[in-house]
């Protein structure tokens, strides 16, 4: 793969610290919801930026399959319509796969601003869903949901690269 | 280079599966096709509970935080506060023995004179207790979680209220937890009655969201007036007569419309109640509707050939 001039060698990606992130996102959505903010709308979905970051990472592993089923558990957990969160993860899950070539040779404030339309995608189509099965509209406030996601992004990023930018051969100076 | 640093297995050079593009169409297909399911022939509620049972875990770990947070709010409330609590309530509680000592006996009277009036007895419905765990994260709805489910013994269409009025009904039973809609989600409806005039109506949530009941269909005219009880009017073989519902806050006459926009407060507290109760719904003890006779048609001229 070509990559930009002086971008660090990452490590492999260990594929239980993907799903356990992927769970954690889930957790903290819940926790967020249940404790914090109750059913507000404007409430970012953290599921969904860490689902889009490793269909742009790691585009093998985590793709629109895996999308697809934990978008399932969100419905059932949130007890909206079985199948609003799978198909607007299904769609965010292949946007992703589409962009994950061009989107790693920006810096990551760029990359945020490029993910804020899949974002913004997959809300719209899930309010469009919710509408057309006769739900009531929200309130603007769940514009704001998107932009969270998209500012969530950097945060995110370096996260979850944390493990894998790591040192390749750790001595006494770099024991991480 | 250390061994594990890059990627030992290369990816397959000619198996890749299916293309990014087919695998969108599918499981769009599969979305759309459980979301007509869901919605259109209400078949998934297996798939909901197996589901619902695998997130359990997770749900009562994300739970721990605020457990953990009234835990130790308990904790440091003074001993002083407990004491005059306990004063508080002892007192309630004499003042209200005397009252309960009459209330056995007012029904015992209650019960022997309609017996005399050959009154059927009045249909009393057995209760659990429940707490609310959560609000539903969904935005579109207004539903709340209890920590009840079918293997407690909820059932499906149970009324829920807390002390102070009807809070909503069970609309979907998981094996531990159930989701109750509230009175003021749009799609839920509850019949009631006007306690000062009598008139029964039926009262919906809001359209516009916020946390009001809406009484529709009343004519423009109808006797109805800011501060009025709605009551549970006891005709839908599901709610208990008689339970406050909703008082009315505002009422709308208007000129080009044939009904009054009436909006009324909840008396639940649907935005905050802790402890609940779930009812028996009333239909399971009323006797089942006579089985509807067709009309007996006139014989046949000629009788059968």
């Amino acid at each position: 793969m070509i990559m930009p001039r002086g971008q660090q060698l990452l490590l492999p990606a260990n594929p239980w610290f993907i799903f356990l992130s992927l769970l954690s996102a889930q957790l903290l959505n819940m926790v967020l919801n249940m404790v914090l903010v109750g059913n507000a709308a404007w409430a970012p979905d953290f599921l969904a930026v860490v689902l889009v970051f490793w269909c742009v990472h790691q585009p093998q592993r985590v793709g629109i399959g895996v999308a697809f089923f934990f978008g399932i558990f969100n419905d059932v957990q949130q007890s909206s319509l079985l199948g609003q969160h799978a198909l607007s993860y299904t769609v965010l899950g292949y946007c992703a796969v589409l962009i994950h070539r061009r989107l790693l040779w920006f810096k990551e404030p760029s990359q945020s601003l490029q993910v804020l339309p899949l974002f913004v995608l997959a809300h719209v189509l899930e309010l469009l869903v919710r509408m057309l099965s006769g739900s009531l509209f929200p309130g603007w406030w769940m514009l704001l949901a998107p932009v969270l996601e998209a500012l969530a992004w950097p945060l995110v990023s370096v996260l979850l690269l944390a493990p894998q930018r790591r040192a390749p051969d750790p001595d006494e100076n770099r024991p991480l | 280079m250390p061994l594990g640093t890059i990627e030992r297995k290369p990816p397959a050079f000619f198996k890749h599966g299916m293309s990014s593009l087919s695998k969108l169409v599918v499981f769009s297909i599969l979305a759309v096709v459980l979301m007509v399911a869901d919605v259109r022939y209400g078949v998934t509620q297996p798939l909901r509970a197996t589901i619902s049972l695998m997130l359990y875990p997770m749900e009562w770990l994300s739970m721990r935080p605020q457990w953990l947070f009234d835990v130790t709010g308990r904790f440091f409330e003074g001993r002083d506060d407990a004491q005059a609590q306990v004063q508080a309530m002892t007192l309630k509680l004499q003042q209200q023995a005397l009252r309960s000592g009459q209330v056995e006996q007012l029904a015992l009277e209650n019960l022997q004179l309609r017996r005399l009036l050959e009154l059927r007895e009045r249909l009393t419905s057995s209760t659990l207790a429940a707490e609310v765990l959560y609000d539903s994260a969904d935005p579109f709805t207004r539903k709340v979680v209890i920590d009840k489910g079918a293997l407690q013994g909820v059932q499906p269409s149970s009324p829920v209220m807390d002390d102070a009025g009807v809070l909503g009904q069970v609309t979907r039973v998981m094996p531990l937890v159930s989701e109750v809609t509230l009175v003021i989600d749009r799609e839920q409806s509850i019949p009631v009655l006007n306690a000062r005039t009598g008139a029964r109506g039926v009262a919906y949530g809001e359209a516009g969201g916020a946390p009001l009941l809406e009484l529709r269909y009343m004519a423009a005219n109808a006797d109805i007036e800011v501060g009025d009880l709605l009551t549970t009017s006891g005709v839908d073989a599901i709610y208990p007569p008689g339970v406050p519902v909703a008082v009315v806050v505002k009422v709308e006459r208007r000129a080009e419309s044939v009904f009054a926009r009436i909006l009324c407060q909840p008396q639940g507290r649907v935005q905050g109640a802790r402890h609940v109760m779930v009812l028996e719904p009333l239909g399971k003890q009323v006797p089942a509707r006579p089985p509807h006779e067709r009309p007996s048609t006139l014989p046949i001229k000629g009788g059968p050939r």
